[in-house]
């Protein structure tokens, strides 16, 4: 009975928890929180469900939709649906494709879905559901894949996003997308008619601080002095103070109230103890 | 079930990490002789197929199988993937599958 009521929950996930998660999400239409995200098999299982109904969440950022590409290792079946086991190579899920009674025998329910082999390699759009703690994707739509360099396309576009959500944007031209302008780089991009061109490289090596290290690049040449050198020093969150970096950087106390003045504005550093003791703003 | 497993996406470089183990090849079959095929992926490599095997000369191949001491491999499942690879993409993946390991391969 009580089982029964968690998964009630579960099940109508996509509206209940919606609304208990609206408050936190700053009252947004949930229509604007909608995502679409190319993730590995690996990525959807390593999710832990915190509690029954929680929302996807990955790299601290919530998920609505997923896309994934996987070999397809069986086909069942079952009155209701067919079941098919996804297998990418880093893990595999259950995915379940509705069948649509009316559509039956129609050009996409039935020779999409039923002319589907094992071994094949498919691309599915569907929602992650967790059902007493086993996983599986419900499918919104299943596509068999025509170019096999689409499986190699997307391994490297879920690394991307993944890079993206954890390193920020890559250097070049990223610095505004931070914050909020981020999280909807990805919505409503057509996937299907996407280019191949993922920008690898500039995520890539050193992309730890490549947020900072644009909006850095602007700054004057004593500002970016005084930032790696309070960078390089261990002060950490404590700090560190004026008369240090003169004595490390060489550089007179009025260049570097200047130079900490235009960091301040960047918002790389903050002061700590007090006005003249700075850390950087690392997030 | 879920099956937290992996197949690695490997090169020829990196079979000597992988004996015992299973991994995948993405590469380009450069000769067949019976059960026996020889294919390029960043280097040569010798696998032995099954039977249900049904590969073409110069067409690109996914392998599925294990890693013998010997650094062949014994083909569990095979693909074959036509003309139009992109060999350079694949490598360039299996080296994002290695750096990015989180993201691809479940440990041990």
């Amino acid at each position: 009975m009580a089982g029964y009521g968690g998964y009630g929950g579960g099940d109508g996930g996509g509206f209940m928890s919606g609304s208990q998660q609206g408050g936190s999400q700053a009252g947004g239409s949930k229509y604007a929180d909608e995502s679409l995200r190319p993730v590995t098999i690996k990525q959807l299982l390593d999710w832990e469900e915190t509690f029954p109904g929680a929302e996807l969440a990955i790299d601290g950022h919530p998920v609505t939709q997923v896309t994934i590409v996987g070999q397809v290792r069986s086909v069942k079946p079952q009155p209701t649906n067919i079941t098919y086991r996804i297998d990418d190579g880093t893990g595999a899920i259950d995915v379940k494709k509705w069948v649509d009674s009316e559509a039956q025998g129609g050009e996409d329910g039935g020779s999409g879905a039923g002319a589907i082999a094992p071994d094949a390699f498919v691309r599915v759009w569907g929602r992650l559901k967790s059902l007493g703690g086993k996983k599986h994707v419900s499918a919104n739509f299943i596509r068999q894949i025509e170019d096999f360099n689409e499986v190699n396309y997307h391994l490297l576009e879920a690394t991307y996003v993944h890079l993206f959500f954890t390193k920020g944007a890559p250097g070049s031209g990223g610095a505004k997308q931070e914050g909020g302008g981020g999280d909807n780089m990805f919505v409503d991009q057509g996937y299907g008619a996407g280019g191949g061109d993922v920008a690898m490289g500039g995520a890539g090596p050193g992309g730890g601080n490549s947020a900072m290290q644009a909006r850095l690049a602007t700054c004057s040449r004593n500002a970016q002095i005084m930032c790696n050198f309070i960078n390089n020093s261990p002060g950490g969150t404590e700090g560190v103070n004026l008369h240090v970096i003169a004595q490390g950087t060489r550089m007179s106390v009025r260049d570097i109230t200047n130079a900490a003045d235009e960091l301040l504005g960047q918002g790389i550093i903050y002061t700590t103890q007090d006005d003249e003791t700075w850390a950087i703003l690392d997030y | 079930m879920d099956s937290k497993s992996s197949t690695p996406r490997i090169t020829c470089a990196y079979l000597s990490q992988y004996v015992g183990k299973l991994v995948t090849v993405v590469g380009k079959v450069v000769q067949l002789r019976g059960e026996e095929a020889t294919i390029d992926a960043d280097g040569t490599i010798h696998a032995f197929l099954n039977r249900e095997a049904h590969l073409s000369a110069n067409n690109g191949v996914q392998l599925i199988g294990k890693v013998n001491p010997d650094l062949s491999i014994k083909v569990l499942s095979s693909v074959d993937l036509g003309q139009g690879v992109d060999y350079n993409l694949a490598n360039a993946v299996v080296e994002v599958t290695h750096r990015y390991k989180p993201l691809f391969v479940y440990e041990n």
